[in-house]
């Protein structure tokens, strides 16, 4: 039976003829208890689904938060309780990686939302080369970052980068610069590298949103006399604003766990200028050998993210976009 | 019909008597798997593959799978798969780390049953490196000894005697003024995120007759002993003070380091004898102009840096007894000298140095005399591997970024290594 017939039926006030309960239940609605049946079979079709996930998800994170409660020194391990997350709340290293996270995230979600409008629009513009410049720009979210990070490694590199080259040759850097090993400029490099990687997700969501907009709403503008800034705040942003806010929530969750780029780039350094929040984690683990610290800092960072998350449940939630 | 039957019958017996034979001998195959992160070092690659081929067609129920690995994963591969169980039976770690947490199985019972004919041809000053708590944990496969490399043109084009190595640090330092230019440099100041910045930082200490860290390794004394920090104002200021170092020191390691050489950015550089190898391997075209000096030194009791790279049998080896007569093998006489030729590792068997591979070629036996007046590192503690990828990297960095605190800096590093070294 298709879902066609099943709505004919509903139609029609008769009996499903394979709820075989309904028969004997014809005092009472059928069709509550039909679609409390079909509920549980939804439930029943994604239980494979429900234990992958407990296997895969769930487990490791029960396993993380019962390590973050262990002084662990390799193979052997002590319980202490909450000393770690102490330890962390009261020492300057952790919160001086949330501060670089948060900086970082900030300034490339901001560059990330910035940039990836301003391309979507001007993708879903152009006509000449438009495949051609779609996949062009797409490129950088293509790479896989790690492989990026080494390009730009070699690019930012201070005596044969092409980056020193071309700055100083147009005048605007006076002696080569040493991109990755100064603090401020480390984690200004960093971001820029992110920014270059990130944008282009964010372009892909917006365009996909421009192209949703009905064409007959600028039609209508342009009769009435809106000027090209008027139909860009009255149409196009209320038509993407369901689109940014999950775009923007996504990336924010997205660069908060990001490791790659940095962890290729600096590693953290220099003196922790860009050690964020996840390659602390992996310093902790791998070069202090603490595994039990460096899970209870991801168990922090989690609590961090699971506040963007709860929020971007929030905004795509069925008929949110509807009402937006 | 009766003699198709038969035929069928003793067809699958035949198979099945084969296929049976094939399984037991499968079954009866012991596969080592050996992580190094040489095995992908070109000049070492024909080494070990004739070398595996070699063992394994001594030992035909023994078969050795190499897992190679990229220098700065080798510690975070070995420890995931030791915390999941499922280590590599033959490796090369930092063994006071490796061992404290856990990770190694003990080979003092397989070091007592060889006869003292074997262990005596083992350089003995080798071993503490591969002791913990008493016990032995490996093998020495090579050394790397710390020397001032030069290249001959550049010293000759400066104006330079390459005859007259400099030996003091005045002597350095002006040799350094006069090798730099607008676009290259004298040396390299090391700062970047490994453990070579801290070798290269101890092998100028040392050769100021200074010490980083107290006999017994509880207390740090970097900026505590006079000579110690002497010696980091000294180095440092190549890089802050006179500007006679490449560019971006937090940037530069091993890596960057030999680049730089090869490319004749820059004239000397602090290298053990692989990096003449990895600079060969850059510009063939600078075989005849390497040449190699003890580290100009500014103390009558100087000393340099030998770094020791070990071979252990994991603490999961389902066949230690195999994996430890392979460790064995790989140090035969037949292969240590090959790669002392091929690869620039320095021999820690004492039965070698007469061989004509190595008593024949003067830049070995540069190293070799600058190696018996070199302390080793790493060091026996659990902690080195933070101290000297990430603490002492980060003392540098900040000196380097605020030259004025050179000492305060250092101190708080002493504070710093100085918990680590007693929270064990």
């Amino acid at each position: 039976m298709t879902s066609d017939q099943d709505t004919t039926s509903d139609q029609a006030g008769t009996v499903p003829a394979w709820t075989s309960r309904g028969a004997s239940r014809s005092s009472r609605p059928w069709r509550g208890a039909g679609l409390k049946r079909e509920r549980w079979l939804g439930y029943y079709f994604l239980l494979p689904a429900i234990l992958l996930t407990t296997a895969l998800i769930a487990t490791p994170l029960a396993r993380a938060f019962w390590t973050s409660l262990h002084r662990t020194r390799g193979l052997r391990s002590d319980f202490v309780g909450l000393d770690n997350y102490v330890y962390l709340l009261t020492t300057a290293e952790f919160w001086e990686s949330l501060r670089v996270s948060a900086v970082f995230t900030t300034v490339c979600v901001f560059f990330h939302m910035l940039l990836g409008l301003g391309l979507a629009l001007m993708l879903n513009k152009v006509v000449f080369a438009r495949t051609l410049l779609r996949v062009g720009l797409l490129a950088p979210w293509i790479v896989a970052p790690s492989l990026g990070a080494i390009i730009w490694v070699w690019l930012l590199e201070p005596q044969f980068g092409v980056v020193n080259y071309m700055l100083s040759s147009i005048g605007l850097i006076e002696r080569y610069q040493t991109w990755l090993g100064t603090p401020e400029l480390a984690l200004a490099s960093v971001m820029i590298v992110d920014i270059w990687r990130g944008t282009p997700f964010v372009m892909l969501l917006l365009l996909a949103g421009l192209q949703g907009i009905p064409r007959d709403q600028y039609e209508a503008a342009t009769i009435d006399g809106a000027s090209a800034w008027q139909q860009f705040r009255f149409i196009t942003l209320p038509n993407l604003r369901y689109l940014l806010v999950v775009a923007s929530t996504l990336d924010v969750i997205y660069t908060m766990r990001h490791f790659d780029v940095i962890a290729v780039m600096t590693a953290g350094g220099p003196i922790g200028a860009t050690e964020v929040l996840p390659v602390l984690i992996y310093n902790t683990a791998f070069t202090q050998n603490n595994f039990g610290r460096a899970s209870a800092i991801g168990i922090l960072l989690l609590g961090v993210i699971l506040i963007f998350a709860i929020f971007y449940l929030r905004a795509t939630q069925p008929g949110k976009a509807r009402e937006d | 019909m009766v003699m198709k039957k038969r035929a069928a019958i003793g067809l699958v017996a035949a198979l099945t008597v084969s296929l049976s034979s094939s399984v037991g001998a499968l079954a009866q195959e012991i596969t080592l798997q050996w992580q190094a992160t040489a095995l992908s070092e070109a000049q070492y690659e024909p080494i070990w593959k004739d070398m595996v081929a070699a063992f394994e067609a001594e030992h035909p129920d023994v078969r050795i799978e190499p897992i190679m690995v990229p220098r700065a994963d080798n510690w975070t591969k070995f420890v995931t798969s030791a915390q999941a169980g499922a280590a590599p039976c033959i490796v090369s770690v930092p063994i006071p780390s490796a061992a404290y947490n856990g990770y190694l199985m003990s080979v003092q019972d397989m070091w007592d049953s060889e006869p003292e004919s074997y262990k005596s041809v083992w350089a003995q000053n080798a071993f503490g490196a591969l002791t913990f708590e008493g016990e032995l944990y490996g093998l020495p496969h090579y050394a790397g000894i710390y020397g001032e490399v030069y290249n001959r043109s550049l010293l000759e084009a400066a104006g330079l005697d390459p005859e007259a190595l400099p030996t003091t640090w005045e002597e350095y330092l002006e040799w350094a003024k006069a090798l730099t230019g607008e676009d290259h440099w004298a040396t390299t100041v090391l700062a970047g995120p490994t453990d070579t910045t801290t070798r290269v930082l101890l092998s100028w200490i040392y050769s100021n007759g200074g010490r980083a860290f107290n006999e017994d390794l509880t207390e740090a004394t970097f900026a505590k002993d006079p000579k110690s920090l002497e010696a980091i104002k000294f180095y440092l200021s190549l890089a802050s003070e006179h500007g006679v170092a490449a560019p971006g020191p937090a940037t530069l390691n091993y890596n960057e380091q030999t680049i730089l050489f090869a490319q004749e950015k820059i004239a000397t550089m602090r290298n053990a004898y692989w990096g003449l190898a990895k600079v060969l391997g850059d510009n063939p075209d600078l075989a005849d102009d390497l040449l190699v000096a003890a580290p100009p030194a500014n103390s009558e009791d100087a000393m340099s840096v030998a770094t020791l790279t070990t071979v252990s049998i994991s603490a999961n080896c389902e066949y230690p007894e195999q994996a430890w007569e392979f460790i064995k093998f790989m140090n035969e006489p037949e292969w240590a000298v090959r790669m002392v030729s091929a690869a620039n590792w320095m021999p820690l068997r004492t039965d070698l140095l007469d061989r004509p591979e190595v008593a024949g070629d003067p830049i070995v036996q540069t190293y070799l005399e600058i190696g018996a007046n070199s302390l080793t590192i790493p060091l026996p503690t659990p902690a080195w591997e933070q101290i000297a990828s990430k603490d002492v990297v980060e003392a540098v960095q900040r000196a380097l970024q605020e030259p004025d605190r050179v000492e305060e800096i250092f101190t708080d590093l002493d504070a710093l290594v100085t918990q680590r070294l007693n929270d064990i």
